[in-house]
């Protein structure tokens, strides 16, 4: 990007780009919320990968199949199902590591990272899918300045189903993350309701990670809330500062990236983390009051 | 009137932990479940309220439905990286009542706060669960329990992280409370004395052994059968209501 276009033509280029940070950055501003309390920080960064493991066996056995990357795809075919697929399946699979006996739940989602890393590489390494590899790479490092429509539209389908069901279901999941056999005990479904919050990390990081890439997806779900936990004592001052923080850290990037001409992907994360040493200090100075 | 019973039931995470066993729970009762530790007490909690699958056998509900169940664990296994208060902590005793996707009423909002109160914890309703010292943190776990007003307490060694006389204070009150409003508590507890004190039967276990024994605490609390149990010499000593115990270390039965 340069600074010697006005900011009409920016926006006028990258509108829906950044329309889509900024979702990208709300919806997992929320979840990152339930992604720290659960403990799953890494399952995130799995989730990405497993993503861009889902997209690049997509068009691997679409060049069987003889489809053309850049036409209408069958569903069972499609890319973006199967990264959808794959994710929501692997991240209801990791919501149970714990229960797997002789192992430990991070070397278990570090099992499912560097599997889906290296299968995704070797995938692109076929001569099969040439063509695609660039569009797997954007996935894999990010590209949060370009997005198709059809990403955009999915996009935010997803984030309003996720939005919409989680501000429904928001004490019942945050009852089961906290003591799930209490929640069991007084009849809730906690089995049900943790594969529904899994399910739906999962789905989302997979549509979030189409749009933006898979760097500031890992860094919007992990950086803002963590701040957010170490600066806020309450659980709406949380999400609030979550939220604001992830929304705000992907409006800086988009603006550092226009006028300093930086990639956009890690100047978003770059920004995000720097919640962490101003909640510290916040923190640090509350406490000596 | 029985509340819920357990029959030929084999109770287990993958495999059964003791040979079939039959349990009942009848109302009002204050049931003490004791063993060594590794013996599978909680085990035998969990699957009483339905927290675990039987592996065998048939869990029955004389009413023909499930009672309200309330159960407090210990505090330290609740993790305290979430920022939620006292008051809200109580409130989701309310949830199973309230029902899935539903929000909470004022009136949950009063009946949180009438249990507080009642468990002497009114003043820390603002305050952030995990900022509470251990003992302060189960008293807030026992009126989450007592907000869904259960018929069934269970209690898994709620009070191991407290010092005696708290301990048996707290005891002391889940008994009045639980007489007061009808309801059943099963409670595991390493406290001989204070398992002769509140409960009117006992739960002897251990599954190491393959022992199980259930009954009415004055027939089942007795030297022998805690020797047995132990594997220690025990006995007792009766003072009117209050039982004392001698653990003769060194020489095992």
């Amino acid at each position: 990007m340069s600074s010697s276009i006005s900011f009409g033509d920016f926006w006028a280029l990258f509108g829906n780009a950044i329309i889509a940070a900024l979702l990208v950055a709300a919806l997992c501003g929320y979840l990152g919320f339930f992604v720290l309390l659960r403990r799953l920080a890494f399952v995130s960064a799995a989730l990405g990968q497993i993503s861009g493991l889902g997209v690049a066996f997509g068009f691997f056995l679409g060049s069987y199949f003889g489809v053309d990357p850049h036409a209408p795809t069958p569903v069972y075919l499609d890319p973006v199902v199967l990264a959808l697929l794959l994710s929501g399946v692997v991240s209801a699979a990791l919501g149970n590591v714990s229960r797997v006996e002789r192992t430990s739940p991070e070397s278990l989602v570090a099992l499912a990272y560097l599997a889906s890393t290296a299968l995704t590489i070797l995938l692109l390494a076929s001569p099969r899918i040439v063509q695609e590899a660039h569009e797997v790479g954007d996935l894999l490092f990010g590209n949060a300045v370009a997005i198709r429509r059809e990403h955009f539209v999915e996009l935010i389908v997803v984030a309003l189903v996720v939005l919409c069901s989680h501000i429904f279901l928001f004490k019942d999941l945050l009852f089961v993350s906290f003591d799930r056999e209490m929640a069991q005990a007084v009849g809730l479904p906690a089995s049900k309701l943790e594969l529904f919050l899994h399910v739906s990390i999962g789905i989302s990081v997979a549509v979030a990670t189409r749009a933006i890439g898979a760097l500031p997806v890992f860094g919007f779900l992990v950086l803002p809330a963590g701040a957010a936990l170490i600066a806020s004592n309450s659980v709406r001052g949380a999400l609030g500062l979550s939220i604001g923080g992830a929304v705000l850290a992907a409006g800086g990037g988009f603006y550092l990236s226009f006028v300093e001409s930086r990639p956009t992907g890690p100047l978003m994360v770059a920004c995000a983390a720097a919640y962490w040493p101003l909640a510290a200090l916040y923190r640090f100075a509350r406490r000596s009051r | 009137m029985e509340i819920i019973r357990l029959e030929r039931a084999e109770i287990g995470y993958d495999k059964p932990l003791l040979p079939p066993i039959d349990l009942s729970v009848r109302s009002g009762v204050r049931l003490a479940v004791l063993g060594p530790n590794g013996g599978g007490k909680s085990t035998l909690l969990k699957s009483l309220i339905g927290l675990l699958p039987l592996l065998s056998g048939k869990r029955v509900f004389s009413s023909g439905r499930r009672p309200r169940a309330g159960y407090v664990p210990q505090a330290h296994r609740i993790d305290p990286i979430y920022p939620l208060t006292a008051l809200q902590v109580v409130l989701q005793g309310r949830y199973g009542r309230i029902g899935l996707g539903r929000f909470p009423k004022a009136s949950d909002r009063r009946t949180a706060v009438a249990q507080l109160e009642r468990v002497g914890m009114a003043e820390t309703a603002r305050q952030l669960f995990r900022s509470l010292s251990g003992g302060q943190r189960q008293r807030i776990l026992l009126a989450r329990a007592l907000c869904g007003e259960p018929e069934l307490l269970v209690l898994d060694e709620f009070t191991s992280d407290m010092d005696p006389v708290a301990s048996a204070a707290l005891l002391g009150e889940v008994a009045q409370l639980a007489d007061r409003d009808k309801v059943s508590v099963v409670f595991v507890t390493h406290e001989i004395s204070a398992a002769a004190l509140y409960s009117t039967e006992v739960a002897m276990m251990d599954a190491r052994r393959g022992l199980f024994a259930a009954g009415r605490s004055q027939e089942l609390l007795t030297a022998e059968t805690l020797s047995r149990l132990y594997g220690q010499k025990v006995s007792l000593e009766r003072n009117g209501e209050r039982t004392v115990v001698f653990v003769e270390s060194g020489r095992p039965t």
